[in-house]
C-alpha cells in the first residue's frame, strides 16, 4: 500500500500524471447492461403503441369516433354490429371506483401504521404478510370473489334481490383486497422517508402522532403517496382475471353494482381468445377498446403527475 | 450584546460580559438523581440541578456527554426514542414530569425546543408559525399571531412580503429563527435549544443570541451549545457536564459542575471544568 502510494507520488512529477493508467472495461459493460436494462421497458411500451395504432385506426376508418365514444350499446359482433363502448368503460369505471374505496383507505391507513405507529416488531411481520397478499395469482382472487364473497353478500343482503351471481361489487371489492399491499407498501416507503427532524419538529409544538401523520409526514410524502394510488388504479384498471371471473362478460350500462358488467379488459380477453378473423372488424375491436385504455391510463397519470406538482411539499 | 471576542473558539477564557442575573421567581425545573439509559446503556447518570425562572441556562461539555440526552428530557422528547428510559425526578412547577397523569403532548406545549439543524416544515413561512397553534385548536386570528409572532423573533421586516412562500426559501440562520419564532407563537414557558446555531455562520448566530437574549424577558432558555463564548455571552448559569468511563468500559455522562456562568467561566471549582472551557480538553 505504502510502496504504491509512494510510486504514485514519485509519477505526480511527470506530465500527465492524473491520466488514469487503464480504460476501466468492466464499469462500461456494466453501463450499457444497465442502460439495455431500462431501454427495454420504455421500447416494449412503444412497441405496444405502435402494434395498437394500425389495426385501431382502420377501425376507426369503419366505425365512427363519436358513436364509439357515445354509443351505449356494446354488440361488436352481432349484426346488426353496434360499438358504443361506453358499457365496458362503465365497467370498467364501476369496478375500479369500488376497488379503491376499498383499497385506498385501507392501503393508506396500513401505511400509516405501519409508517408511524407500528413499532419495528409488528413491521417486521406485517411487510411480508402485505407482500404475500400481493403475490396471490389473480385467477384465485377471481374464484375468491366468486365462490366466497358473492354468496355471502347474497346471504347477508339485507333487502331487495341482492348481488347476482356476476356482479361488479364482489369484483370490485375483492380487486381492492388485491391492490392494498401495492398502495401501501409504496405509501409506506414514501412517508418512512421523510426525515425525523421533521416528525421531531412537530412533536416538539405539542402535535399529537397523528397530527403529525396527517399534517407533516403526509403532505411531505404526498408525491409517493399519489404515485402510490395511481399505481394502484392502474392495476385495477388493467385488471382481467378478477373482472373475467367475478364480474361476468355481459357489457351492461348501469350505475347498479350489484349487476353483472363486462370490463374493457375482460372484453379484451374474451374477445382475444375467441377465433376473430385477422382482419375483421371484430377482431380490430380488441384494438380500439386497448388503445382507449391505454389513452384513458395516459390521462389519468399526466393528470396525477400536475395534482402531485400542485401540492406536493418538497423537503429539501 | 457584546460582539464575538474570539470566534474561532480559543484557548484562553473569554472576557465578555455577562448578563446580569434576574431575580429568582421559584425553580422551573427541579432535577434529581436523573440517569437516562438507552436499552442497558446508562448515557447519563445522577444529574442534580435546578432551573429558574426567565434564567438562560448553558449546558456545554463534549461530545457524547449526554447534554442532549438530559435536554430532551425536559420536554419528553425521549418518550418518541423507543430504547430510551428516564429514571429520578424531573419537576416542573413541583409537578412530576413523568407523572402518570401527565400528558407528553401538553409538556410539549408548554416546553418548546428548537433542533440543531433548523427544520421548517415545508410549508409556506406562514404555515409554519401557524402550524402550532393549529394543531393545539386556536381560535382567535391567525393572522394576527402569526405577525405579532414573528414581529416578536425580529423577523417580521425580511419576511413580511413572502409570508406565502416556502420556508425553505429561506436561509439557514432565517430558518432557524423561524424555528424559534414557530416556537414561541404556541407560547411556551420554556424553551430548550440543542445547539441552535452550530449550522450556522457568525453573523446568523450573532442574530439567534441577540433573539435570546431578548426572548429571555419572558421564556426561560435552556441551551446546549459547543461554543464556549456563546455560553458566556448569553447564560446565566451554565452546566458542564462530562463523560466517565466506568471499570467496565462503558461511558456515562455526568454533570460536573452548575454555577453561575461568570464563576463557571473565572474560577470554575472543578479542574476537569476549567481545563474544558479554557480548551485543553474535549
Ligand atoms: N437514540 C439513541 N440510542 C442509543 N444511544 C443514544 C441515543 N442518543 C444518544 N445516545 C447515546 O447517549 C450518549 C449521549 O448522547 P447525547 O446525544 O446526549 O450527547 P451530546 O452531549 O448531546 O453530544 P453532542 O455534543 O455530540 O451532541 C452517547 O453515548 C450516545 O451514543
Ligand atoms: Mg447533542
Amino acid at each position: 500500500m505504502s510502496s504504491t502510494l509512494s510510486s504514485r507520488r514519485a509519477a505526480s512529477g511527470s506530465p500527465g500524471f492524473l491520466k488514469r493508467s487503464q480504460p476501466r472495461y468492466g464499469e462500461k459493460v456494466i453501463k450499457v447492461l444497465l442502460v439495455a436494462a431500462s431501454l427495454v421497458s420504455v421500447l416494449t411500451t412503444i412497441g405496444i403503441v405502435i402494434a395498437l395504432i394500425p389495426p385501431a385506426g382502420e377501425f376507426f376508418s369503419k366505425v365512427d369516433f363519436g358513436e364509439f365514444l357515445t354509443g351505449t350499446n356494446w354488440a361488436p359482433l352481432f349484426k346488426p354490429a353496434s360499438f358504443g363502448v361506453l358499457p365496458l368503460v362503465g365497467g370498467t369505471l364501476m369496478v375500479t371506483l369500488i376497488a379503491l374505496l376499498v383499497a385506498v383507505p385501507l392501503g393508506l391507513g396500513a401505511a400509516v401504521y405501519l409508517s408511524e405507529y407500528a413499532n419495528k416488531r409488528v413491521r417486521k411481520i406485517f411487510k411480508p404478510l402485505l407482500e404475500v397478499l400481493a403475490g396471490i395469482p389473480t385467477v384465485v382472487y377471481g374464484f375468491f370473489a366468486l365462490k366466497a364473497i358473492t354468496p355471502v353478500l347474497q346471504s347477508i343482503w339485507p333487502a331487495g334481490d341482492g348481488p347476482q351471481i356476476f356482479n361488479a361489487l364482489a369484483a370490485g371489492f375483492v380487486m381492492g383486497i388485491m391492490i392494498i399491499p401495492t398502495i401501501a407498501s409504496l405509501a409506506e416507503d414514501s412517508m418512512s422517508a421523510v426525515p425525523r427532524a421533521l416528525r421531531d419538529g412537530a412533536f416538539a409544538l405539542g402535535s399529537s402522532r397523528m397530527q403529525v401523520s396527517t399534517r407533516v409526514v403526509f403532505p411531505a410524502a404526498l408525491s409517493g403517496i399519489v404515485a402510490a394510488v395511481v399505481l394502484g388504479i392502474s392495476r385495477a384498471l388493467g385488471e382481467t382475471m378478477i373482472v373475467a371471473i367475478a364480474a361476468g362478460g355481459q357489457p351492461n350500462l348501469s350505475f347498479n353494482p350489484l349487476e353483472g358488467m363486462q370490463t374493457m379488459t375482460a372484453f379484451i380477453a374474451a374477445a382475444g381468445i375467441g377465433d376473430l378473423p385477422t382482419g375483421s372488424t371484430g377482431y380490430q375491436t380488441i384494438f380500439a377498446v386497448g388503445a382507449l385504455l391505454f389513452v384513458m391510463t395516459l390521462v389519468m397519470n399526466l393528470l396525477s403527475i400536475r395534482l402531485v406538482r400542485k401540492y406536493r411539499e418538497v423537503y429539501e | 450584546m457584546t460582539p464575538p471576542s474570539d470566534a474561532t473558539g480559543g484557548t484562553r477564557i473569554p472576557q465578555v460580559a455577562f448578563r446580569s442575573a434576574p431575580s429568582l421567581a421559584g425553580p422551573v425545573f427541579e432535577v434529581g438523581s436523573l440517569s437516562v439509559f438507552y436499552g442497558d446503556h446508562e448515557a447519563v447518570r445522577d444529574v442534580n440541578m435546578t432551573i429558574g425562572h426567565r434564567q438562560i441556562t448553558a449546558m456545554i461539555g463534549p461530545s457524547g456527554c449526554g447534554k442532549s440526552t438530559v435536554l430532551r428530557c425536559f420536554n419528553r422528547m425521549n418518550d418518541l426514542v423507543p430504547s430510551a428510559r428516564v429514571a429520578g425526578k424531573v419537576h416542573y412547577h413541583n409537578e412530576d414530569l413523568y407523572g402518570r397523569d401527565v400528558d407528553p403532548i401538553e409538556v410539549r406545549r408548554r416546553i418548546g425546543m428548537v433542533f440543531q439543524k433548523p427544520n421548517p416544515f415545508p410549508k409556506s413561512i406562514y404555515d409554519n408559525i401557524a402550524y402550532g397553534p393549529r394543531v393545539g385548536g386556536f381560535q382567535g386570528n391567525l393572522d394576527d399571531l402569526v405577525e405579532e409572532t414573528l414581529t416578536h423573533a425580529a423577523l417580521w421586516d425580511e419576511v413580511k412580503d413572502k409570508l406565502k412562500t416556502s420556508a425553505l426559501a429561506l436561509s439557514g440562520g432565517q430558518q432557524q429563527r423561524l424555528c424559534i419564532a414557530r416556537t414561541i407563537a404556541v407560547k411556551p414557558e420554556v424553551i430548550l435549544m440543542d445547539e441552535p446555531c452550530s449550522a450556522l455562520d457568525p453573523i446568523a448566530t450573532a442574530k439567534i443570541e441577540d433573539l435570546m437574549t431578548h426572548l429571555a424577558r419572558e421564556f426561560t432558555i435552556i441551551v446546549v451549545t459547543h461554543n464556549m463564548q456563546q455560553a458566556a455571552r448569553v447564560s446565566d448559569r451554565t452546566a458542564f457536564f462530562t463523560a466517565d468511563v466506568d471499570d467496565a468500559g462503558v461511558r456515562h455522562g455526568r454533570l460536573v459542575e452548575y454555577d453561575e456562568t461568570e464563576r463557571i467561566f473565572s474560577n470554575p471549582s472543578d479542574q476537569r471544568t476549567e481545563d474544558y472551557i479554557s480548551g485543553r480538553f474535549g
